[in-house]
């Protein structure tokens, strides 16, 4: 009898509570503005259960082999992407940021803070109710991971190392569309061994094209490539596909034959794999400018590509699904023999 | 009454005769094994038919013309006489029969030609080796000479096959990893059709090849040709068709003997033109659908190991087809 009368007692208090709640809301009361900040507690409360959350979620990411050293692609997005936010070591945060709600932490005292999983967990998700965004694409784990590697680094980078990384070394190139490229790719656009970053100057124009039209329509996946065409209108794509296939004779597409591996010069037809260069060169008669040169491309991002379109992850100008249909069908060693070959053929009278 | 019940019974009959017709029946033999098969068929309908007639006129017997009891000793007579006795000789007989057959239907060949053909999901590769150590690689089509004892080599590169051409002889597996032998000998001349007899994957059901046995003359004629290189384009548009094939990468799986395409992957396109039908028997063999095969593959053939180029424009399939239809 008692306890009933508690029970309704408390129900009656919570639906007070609420109606009150809702007339508030009703009468445009909330305090939505961002000038003020958080109360103490919802400051206390909302970063506590980001953090536990991010400490639980994160327990089921699977930590990749150490993370290396090659960061350039990372500190490249994080110039575009996130220092407008976080600043860098570079620059502080803007003025204009400092004035949300909440405001977006400078990282170098928090990076310390979470293990690598942690940072991998909420560059890959972003955070509710902070403009933390989630990562534009949910199947470049291996990016998040080098922007994790990238993150772990940072702290103790001044800003004239920072630079060298996010905006590249050398003369920048007079247009601003290509000198954005240039970043990371270079101005002599050959790109970065080591770091995935492939070499771009002398590969078809049509190629090179076809692939900047799929990052632009999200029909190729990178959280950094897409983010990096995001804006330019048809013309620039053009400009840039034909700039880059006019550049260094050093580039790709030479007609050096690939170094050695037999799945590159005659495929693994056992296993319905035809040979590399009947598609992507050298060879004698035509071929289709759709397809890339891969004389003298980077091996690990050529191995990364050929992963991706195993996986069925890799989209990319309408041609791509022929290789998805070959790439599933090749073993890991034919792809780490494949990229070798590749890039060690470039190699022959390349730089 | 009884009229009204004999018709649907004819019609019946009709359409169970009618389906013992065409190219692909056991019953509309064409060849010395499929001879000996249908004969078995036959005698054993027969027999059948006497033994359900017997058994149906002893149940008759028991039940309505003298329904009492009957001796044991006939009853034990019957049990064990028709029970046990009768069908093992009549079984024994038809497995020495049977087996007797087996040797008959993989006789050896005059030894004149000896055809490969190799099992692939879900297509045939098939190898012309003449007496005098000349061989030739086609596709999805065979053809033989009428009266001479063929040499069939079956092999599979994949999963195991089944070799049929039910109006030519029996079916025979195709096993990975070893020959299997069979031997051919049209009594006829005549379009036929073969199809995989063992299922193989999602396309098994798409997996059949064209027939034809001919008049050795018509015969050693084709072959013949089918040993020359390819006819070069002679148009603009089998010309740009051609460019098109090479610049895809066609050429990587496919061969074209006399052009730079020397694939080994797929079939051999050399005279793919003056095949009867595409795709391994499933499609009509004309610029459409070249066009429709190589645009659809997939959906034409689920599961296709051939990656679909439906990104070309129609033009240029269109190019292509009138290419490979140039090829004859």
């Amino acid at each position: 009898m008692r306890a009933g009368r508690v029970a309704l007692v408390i129900a009656l208090f919570c639906i007070a509570v609420g109606a009150a709640g809702a007339v508030a809301v009703l009468a445009g009361l909330a305090p939505v503005s961002a000038r003020a900040g958080h109360w103490a507690v919802t400051d206390w409360l909302l970063h506590f259960a980001m953090r536990r959350a991010v400490e639980v979620r994160s327990l089921a990411v699977e930590t990749p082999p150490p993370l290396g050293d090659p960061m350039r692609r990372a500190a490249g997005h994080f110039e575009t992407g996130c220092a407008t936010c976080h600043g860098s070591p570079a620059r502080q945060r803007p003025e204009v940021v400092r004035h949300m709600t909440p405001v977006p932490p400078d990282l170098t005292p928090r990076i310390p803070t979470w293990d690598d999983a942690e940072l991998f967990w909420i560059v890959r998700h972003g955070v509710k109710f902070t403009a933390m965004p989630a990562w534009p694409a949910p199947l470049r784990d291996d990016e998040v991971w080098a922007m994790a590697a990238f993150l772990r680094r940072m702290p103790e980078l001044d800003a004239e190392s920072y630079l060298r990384l996010a905006t590249g070394e050398g003369p920048r190139p007079q247009d601003p569309v290509v000198a954005g490229c240039a970043r990371c790719h270079g101005a002599d656009g050959m790109g970065h061994p080591g770091e995935e970053i492939p070499a771009l100057a002398g590969q078809s124009a049509d190629y090179l094209y076809g692939a900047l039209r799929a990052y632009a329509e999200g029909r190729r996946h990178s959280g950094i490539m897409q983010v990096a065409v995001d804006g330019l209108d048809d013309a620039a794509l053009r400009r840039l596909a034909d700039h880059y296939a006019g550049l260094a004779p050093a580039g790709l597409g030479r007609e050096t034959p690939p170094d050695g591996a037999e799945i590159a010069l005659r495929g693994a037809p056992a296993q319905g794999v035809p040979a590399c260069i009947q598609c992507h060169g050298p060879k004698q008669g035509p071929r289709n400018p759709a397809y890339p040169h891969l004389v003298g491309q980077h091996a690990d991002y050529l191995a990364r590509q050929l992963r991706l379109f195993r996986n069925g992850e890799r989209g990319g100008s309408p041609f791509a699904p022929i290789m998805r249909t070959i790439a599933g069908r090749l073993t890991d060693k034919q792809i780490e023999e494949a990229a070798a070959s590749f890039a060690n053929g470039g190699n022959e009278g390349g730089p | 009454m009884a009229l009204r019940i004999a018709s649907p019974t004819g019609a019946v009959l009709v359409v169970l005769v009618a389906a013992c017709d065409g190219p692909q029946s056991a019953l509309d033999v064409a060849g010395d094994g499929a001879t000996r098969i249908a004969d078995l068929f036959w005698g054993m309908a027969a027999g059948a038919a006497v033994i359900w007639i017997g058994v149906v006129g002893l149940a008759v017997y028991a039940t309505r013309v003298r329904p009492g009891e009957h001796s044991g000793r006939t009853a034990k007579l019957l049990l064990i006489g028709g029970g046990v006795v009768f069908p093992t000789i009549v079984l024994t007989g038809l497995l020495s029969y049977g087996l007797l057959l087996i040797p008959e239907l993989r006789e050896p060949s005059d030894g004149r030609l000896i055809v490969s053909v190799t099992g692939e999901q879900w297509w045939w590769r098939v190898r012309y080796e003449t007496a005098d150590g000349r061989t030739v690689e086609l596709a999805n089509e065979l053809r033989l000479p009428v009266g001479e004892a063929v040499e069939v080599r079956l092999e599979s590169r994949d999963v195991i096959h089944a070799f049929w051409v039910p109006s030519l002889a029996g079916k025979i597996d195709m096993v990975p990893g070893r020959v299997t032998r069979l031997s051919l000998k049209p009594t006829r001349t005549g379009e036929f059709r073969g199809a995989c007899a063992e299922y193989c994957g999602e396309s098994h059901a798409l997996m059949a090849f064209p027939v034809a046995v001919m008049e050795p003359a018509a015969f050693a004629a084709w072959l013949e040709d089918q040993h020359a290189l390819a006819a070069p384009p002679s148009t603009p548009e089998t010309e740009r068709g051609a460019r098109l094939f090479m610049a895809m990468g066609c050429g990587s799986c496919h061969a074209v003997r006399g052009t730079a395409a020397a694939g080994t992957i797929g079939p051999d396109l050399t005279h793919i033109g003056g095949r009867a039908s595409l795709g391994a028997g499933i499609l009509v063999n004309d610029v459409d659908a070249f066009a429709r095969w190589i645009a659809e593959t997939d959906h034409v053939k689920p599961g296709v190991r051939m990656p679909a180029f439906g990104m070309l424009a129609e033009s240029d399939l269109r190019a292509l087809g009138q290419y490979l239809e140039s090829l004859q």
